[in-house]
């Protein structure tokens, strides 16, 4: 652990008494002494949940747009792992660590970061609970991504250990990384596909290819069975479906809706009362907003995700509270991390207008979305808005005319800024 | 105190990766805003920090505008600048390109081999007939400026050009697509490792 000098630490600590508090308990972790207004609040503050694509990207762009408002970003996680490129973590084409980040770029921007989790919002009062303290906020931006529904799968919950998901990218996707390794060849690698609507839609059918790249050349004997409870390839069908002629070891179901998993027989049943057998097993779960949204009331009738303003992206059930990234539904957007970053932009501007007095200026979002279809191609689609009656509507969306390596270089291009951009 | 100090450094010990970026400058001019788009590939400000995504932050508007309206058209063939222009073209051009105008640009911090740099420079007599000893160009004649652009964005263009995959048809660039047919690719890349280099 590295010694500071008083010096640094009084930089670190900053203006406000409850900065000093809200650095150590960043650091504690557990049970911190978090209790009641634990740092009171001396001007205008926004307070961000989720240091994900969305939520760094906003809690940056608020403090660039008005570096007179105190940002405080809440985020369980020390470092930021990418969730675009993980799947190439399981070819081994990428190591998590070059996916792996902190967040000291934004700390330079002078967000404060609290590693800890929001427990509950309290919106009549304008405050966040943390522990057994709160904060209180000006505006609040939510940005938690997504939660797994483990009980749409009948044994999943009881089962999450051995069971992985890989779905937001960390100690699972290098643990999947291992699993896939370790299996025998010959053997047989299940991935199933949730229902729409879910994190990253083409996210299940580029990892469809990079396991099915890996065992073509590490484990030739081996199969990849992609059982998706979708009719048909949710995103860039066309492309996926041109690379997987590549892949004679994939075998895909549509419409096949995994509904239970025993990992005792190794064995996932779908919809239809197939029983299937694997050897490694990859079960990306049904999905909602999370946690913090649903126990925030932010989310609709569906119990699933957030509806909210097309321009600023206020909830459309609580005022001063905005929900942004993947969480959010209503807008003609897919659930992407460049939409999540465009979304705290946007948002962040608009918070910024808001917390001075202005109307904010329309802006819609953009989605650039490669997938890496072997170790060395990549294929893309981009999606372009206009904002248009005060809703966000599509310009175009354009895919490339096929898969190249052209495309992987601007994926790594893409990713290179984009990363910069989040958290630079 | 001392307690606390180890404390807080336990959770800076572990930030590394990004250092604060370049600043997107302020948010209230009309253009900073509709450009926010743009960050996402080309960087914050259009410094983009990646080899293939072009740095457009400082660029000219004329240069810019057409590269916009070509995109846009189809007339310069790209899947993901297409969209992207259209963006721009609702959005108000001539805001987002005097934006870009006005940041200042950095040259790449890609680094690449002096090796090839030192080829690339033998390579670039034609060259520097219109883009000039300083790799600057010349608005007056619509030549655009190469000093300091991604490396890995200089010679992908050079590649189009060569292939005739960019903007077939115009005129604009035809006669450095007829000087690209006579180039090696590996020349290609020591002409774009040499411009990226000048500073």
């Amino acid at each position: 652990m590295t010694r500071l000098t008083r010096r640094e630490f009084l930089r670190t600590s900053g203006r406000s008494a409850g900065l000093g508090l809200l650095a150590a308990a960043g650091v504690a972790g557990c049970a911190p002494a978090l209790k009641g207004d634990f740092a009171p609040k001396t001007g205008r503050r926004v307070v961000v949940i989720g240091g994900g694509w969305g939520g760094a990207t906003a809690a940056k762009y608020v403090r660039l747009g008005d570096p007179s408002i105190e940002v405080v970003l809440l985020e369980p996680n020390r470092r930021f792992v990418s969730c675009p490129f993980s799947n190439l973590v399981l070819s081994g084409v990428r190591s998590i660590d070059s996916l792996t980040f902190g967040y000291g770029g934004l700390r330079g921007h002078g967000v404060r970061i609290l590693h800890a989790s929001a427990s509950a919002v309290e919106p009549d009062a304008r405050r966040v609970r943390v522990g057994e303290g709160y904060l209180q906020y000006d505006r609040l931006i939510v940005s938690p991504g997504v939660e797994f529904q483990w009980e749409q799968v009948d044994g999943l919950a009881a089962a999450r250990d051995r069971v992985l998901h890989a779905w937001k990218a960390g100690p699972q996707t290098v643990d999947l990384a291992r699993q896939l390794e370790a299996m025998p060849d010959g053997g047989v690698f299940v991935l199933t596909v949730p229902p729409v609507a879910y994190r990253c839609p083409p996210g299940p059918y580029e990892r469809a290819c990079q396991v099915a790249f890996y065992l073509k050349t590490k484990k030739p004997r081996s199969k990849l069975l992609v059982l998706d409870a979708n009719a048909n390839v949710v995103s860039k069908a066309g492309l996926f479906r041109a690379a997987w002629k590549d892949y004679p070891n994939l075998e895909y179901r549509a419409s096949n809706k995994v509904v239970k998993v025993d990992p005792s027989t190794r064995e996932v049943t779908t919809e239809l009362g197939d029983r299937v057998k694997y050897d490694v097993v990859n079960l990306i779960p049904p999905q909602r907003a999370g946690t913090i949204a649903v126990q925030a009331d932010l989310v609709g009738t569906d119990k699933r995700w957030c509806e909210v303003n097309h321009l600023t992206y206020e909830s459309a059930k609580q005022a001063n509270v905005h929900v942004i990234g993947d969480s959010t539904i209503g807008l003609p957007v897919p659930k992407s991390g460049n939409i999540a970053n465009a979304m705290g932009k946007i948002c962040a501007v608009a918070v910024v207008h808001l917390l001075n007095g202005k109307e904010p200026p329309p802006m819609a979002p953009g989605n650039t979305c490669y997938s890496w279809v072997n170790d060395r191609e990549a294929i893309a689609v981009v999606n372009a808005y206009k904002v248009e009656g005060g809703k966000v509507v599509q310009i175009e969306q354009k895919l490339t005319p096929g898969q190249s390596a052209e495309w992987a270089q601007n994926a790594v291009g893409w990713a290179t800024g984009i990363w910069q951009d989040i958290l630079g | 105190m001392r307690t606390t100090i180890r404390l807080v450094a336990g959770s800076l010990s572990l930030m590394t990766g990004f250092a604060a970026g370049a600043s997107a400058g302020p948010l209230d001019v009309p253009g900073a805003t509709k450009a926010l788009a743009c960050s996402a590939c080309h960087g914050p400000g259009g410094q983009s920090p990646s080899s293939t995504i072009p740095i457009i932050a400082g660029l000219a508007p004329w240069y810019f505008k057409k590269a916009v309206e070509d995109y846009a058209t189809g007339r310069r063939p790209s899947p993901e600048m297409e969209p992207y222009a259209k963006y721009v073209r609702e959005a108000g051009v001539d805001d987002v390109a005097a934006y870009f105008a006005a940041q200042s640009r950095q040259p790449t911090a890609v680094a690449v081999d002096a090796a090839a740099a030192a080829r690339g420079r033998v390579a670039s007599q034609q060259c520097v007939v219109c883009h000039g000893e300083s790799g600057r160009g010349d608005p007056a004649r619509s030549i655009p400026d190469l000093s300091g652009q991604a490396p890995g964005y200089l010679r992908n263009q050079m590649l189009l050009f060569k292939a005739d995959r960019r903007s077939p048809g115009d005129q604009a660039v035809k006669t450095v697509k007829e000087l690209m047919k006579s180039v090696p690719d590996d020349t290609i890349a020591d002409l774009a490792a040499y411009y990226s280099s000048l500073r």
